[in-house]
């Protein structure tokens, strides 16, 4: 468990070196993602203790990301003085981006079932 | 007289300062959020984050919490957040496999939709006169939350926008993922996985799972590389389109 929690603090540190000093734009914890993603395809398995860590993190992301959005409080006169506004951007792009995603495979694979 | 047991009021003065009350508020809404949700078969309407989130944010106003010091307390869960989003690589890695021989098609679909996420409601957004920090929170949020959050920071948009919108796009994807595939005649199993989650991420890709496996696996695949390419595309474009 440790052990694993290491490696993928250690990943995470280095993607953070990287963005901070070359790929500004791209936030740090993501280039670690890639970074432990390429060593994992070099090694051609994944560690038991990493795996271990990364389905316990897996499990419970949703705990993770409530401290942020909690402060939505702040927001709150805001968001329900553009309510419709949200709604609307909200239903109508989630609805589009799965049809286009489903019509665009649609259309290059065909209807081939697995 | 001693040992004197101290009013309630004083108990509460020491709690309020310390990160315990936070951590424990965050921990004990997302177990409250957890139960209900398996006591509702893991419907997408009783989805576990929504419910911490409201019983947080009720809780912190009815104590009369600033958010800030609330966050001082929660933010030791907040910093896994960046650790867990390198751990989302061994999910992609197993899911990997599954690109074989359809990389080409997955990869249009994905740049197709994500561009469509983005259009869609940052344009509608921008159209129906929402300021410019509720717009700004609608770049990331087909993206998984751990990283939009991390692109919103990037781009300058508010966080928690971006994490909230997210979450609701994702429950509302989860919902509507049958219907709108249905109507759009997409039957094959992988194609409505990668749909939903390209378009509604983890929520999306749970609701997948629950479904088929096959749509669960790819609906796994579509939601990790919309987080990668999410990441790089989505400042790129924030800074030369926006």
């Amino acid at each position: 468990m440790i052990a694993g929690l290491v490696q993928i603090l250690v990943f995470q540190g280095l993607g953070e070196i990287v963005a901070k000093f070359f790929l500004p734009l791209i936030p740090g914890p993501v280039i670690g993602l890639v970074l432990l993603l390429a060593w994992l395809q070099v090694r051609g398995s994944v560690p038991a203790s990493v795996d271990l860590v990364a389905t316990a993190f897996a499990q419970n992301l949703g705990l993770l990301f409530i401290p942020a959005a909690v402060g939505v409080v702040m927001f709150w006169p805001s968001i329900r003085s553009h309510a419709v506004a949200v709604v609307a951007a909200l239903l109508v792009s989630v609805v589009a981006t799965m049809a286009v995603t489903g019509l665009v495979l649609r259309a290059l694979a065909g209807d081939e079932p697995e | 007289m001693s040992p004197q047991i101290p009013a309630i009021h004083e108990i509460w003065v020491y709690l309020s300062g310390s990160p315990l009350l936070a951590l424990v508020l965050t921990l004990a809404a997302y177990q409250a959020g957890l139960m209900v949700y398996e006591r509702f078969d893991r419907n997408p309407l009783a989805n576990p984050v929504a419910i911490a989130i409201l019983i947080v944010a009720t809780a912190i106003t009815v104590i009369d919490m600033p958010y800030a010091k609330y966050f001082e307390g929660a933010q030791f869960v907040h910093f896994l957040l960046g650790t867990a989003t390198v751990a989302l690589a061994v999910p992609i890695y197993k899911g990997l496999g599954a690109l074989r021989g359809r990389i080409l098609p997955l990869l249009a679909a994905l740049l197709a939709g994500g561009a469509t996420s983005i259009a869609s409601a940052v344009g509608i957004a921008k159209l129906m006169g929402a300021d410019k920090a509720i717009v700004g929170g609608f770049w990331a949020k087909s993206v998984t939350a751990p990283i939009a959050m991390g692109v919103a920071e990037r781009i300058e948009v508010s966080p928690t926008l971006t994490a909230v919108f997210a979450v609701t796009t994702g429950i509302l994807g989860a919902i509507l993922v049958r219907s709108v595939m249905n109507a759009a005649g997409v039957k094959a199993w992988w194609q409505r996985g990668f749909a939903v989650g390209v378009a509604a991420h983890g929520i999306g890709t749970s609701r997948a799972f629950s479904v088929h496996p096959e749509a669960g696996t790819y609906a796994s695949l579509g939601m990790g590389l919309h987080g990668v390419l999410g990441a790089v595309l989505i400042p790129l474009a924030v800074r030369y389109l926006a």
